[in-house]
């Protein structure tokens, strides 16, 4: 199993980064290879510029400056985003990732004249969404989660046909507690375990 | 006069987005409103939530101080138009990064008892102005994110007492005549709405 896990928080203690650590923590435990790309850390500009829309459907240098991106996507079987959920969707960071590295040729091929765009990530059979929002579950279902379901179902077309999902989100975030967050950390622990076959019997045992 | 601000998300002049842009405009100066054109890749607005403004997220009135210019236009619209081709089945990021970083508490939206109340009902109309590289069925398929973040999450702070979501779906196959009608369309919309 080789993950690729890409992180979008701004500060360095957040929970979104205990969720993270969680999730690296299961699958390295499962043996699984992860690669980590912290987009604020890294200073990632979420901007697609015209520059790089000049070059857009061309398939050798639309890659010119998101080579480790499009090599780290070539790379993994299993995908998975941790962020806070801001305004309903993605923070602009991770959706300028999105925007700037699947570009025709990485994620997708353009169509031709009778058809929709083709799927080039079919070698991702994990996707994984991790979350946290402000709003409570029933306000987040009534706006329609803009941002799981441009993962969940923008995303996911162009993943395998049979691509296995995981998806855990702490609602209400801002009126969390200890207990409701640990609660989340076991079910983000789960939805990992539930992918590798692999349960965490060591962290059952009476500490 | 009414106050419209429109916030344009297309770094490419010669698009197709740059033209529906234009008709935009030049539709709502045709009705005698003041028109604050925000472009956004043209000012050079920076989408980042950064790790200072998070920590200070939830401080009025000082949260506001990184785009306080930003804030002050907002706060002067009667009409919001957002004009953006949707990539990846969102907003482009420099879109989205505007309501990560101007639509902040006390400024959109208050927090009372843990419940979101709206704080933008000076703006009376709410327009979006868009197009897809799929189709419309692709789209519904998809839960057709972009559209229920103007709809309802973006409604839901304005609550604007007349709203329109102009759409061309199916971008990349759409023909020449089918590109004209939409400008045609969102002149004609835009002009009552």
């Amino acid at each position: 199993m080789r993950a690729l896990l890409i992180y979008c928080h701004p500060r360095a203690e957040s929970f979104t980064a205990a969720v993270r650590d969680r999730i690296i923590e299961r699958l390295e435990a499962a043996g699984a290879e992860v690669r980590v790309r912290d987009l604020c850390a890294d200073g990632f500009d979420p901007r697609l510029t015209a520059s790089e829309l000049e070059r857009y459907e061309d398939c050798v240098r639309n890659r010119d400056g998101i080579e480790a991106d499009a090599a780290d996507l070539r790379w993994c079987d299993t995908l998975i985003f941790v962020y806070p959920t801001w305004w309903y969707g993605l923070p602009a960071t991770l959706k300028g990732w999105l925007d700037r590295v699947l570009v025709p040729g990485v994620a997708f091929h353009m169509p031709d004249q009778n058809g929709n765009i083709k799927p080039a990530l079919t070698h991702i059979s994990r996707l994984g969404v991790f979350t946290t929002c402000g709003a409570s579950r029933w306000l987040t279902w009534w706006v329609g989660a803009p941002g799981r379901r441009t993962l969940m179902r923008g995303l996911r077309i162009l993943c395998a046909p049979r691509c296995r999902m995981a998806f855990a989100a702490h609602y209400l975030m801002d009126s969390s507690t200890s207990e409701s967050r640990a609660a989340h950390l076991d079910r983000v622990s789960a939805r990992v375990d539930k992918w590798t076959g692999h349960p965490a019997r060591a962290q059952e045992a009476p500490a | 006069m009414t106050r419209a601000l429109v916030l344009f998300a297309h770094p490419c002049p010669e698009s197709y987005s740059a033209s529906l842009h234009t008709a935009t405009v030049e539709t709502l100066q045709a009705r005698g409103w003041e028109v604050d054109d925000c472009d956004l890749n043209a000012e050079g607005f920076q989408p980042v939530l950064t790790e200072k403004e998070r920590r200070g997220y939830h401080e009025e009135p000082a949260n506001i101080a990184p785009v306080a210019a930003y804030v002050e236009r907002l706060r002067a619209a009667d009409a919001l138009v957002m004009v953006f081709p949707v990539w990846n089945f969102g907003y482009p990021a420099i879109l989205k990064g505007f309501l990560d970083r101007v639509f902040l508490p006390g400024v959109s939206f208050r927090l009372e008892d843990g419940k979101v109340k709206p704080n933008l009902t000076h703006i009376r109309r709410l327009a979006a102005v868009t197009t897809y590289g799929g189709t419309r069925m692709r789209a519904i398929l998809a839960g057709d994110p972009p559209r229920k973040s103007v709809r309802r999450a973006v409604w839901h702070v304005c609550r604007p007492r007349s709203m329109r979501y102009l759409a061309l779906y199916d971008m990349n196959r759409a023909l020449e005549h089918k590109r004209r009608d939409f400008v045609g369309r969102v002149r004609r919309e835009l002009a009552t709405f």
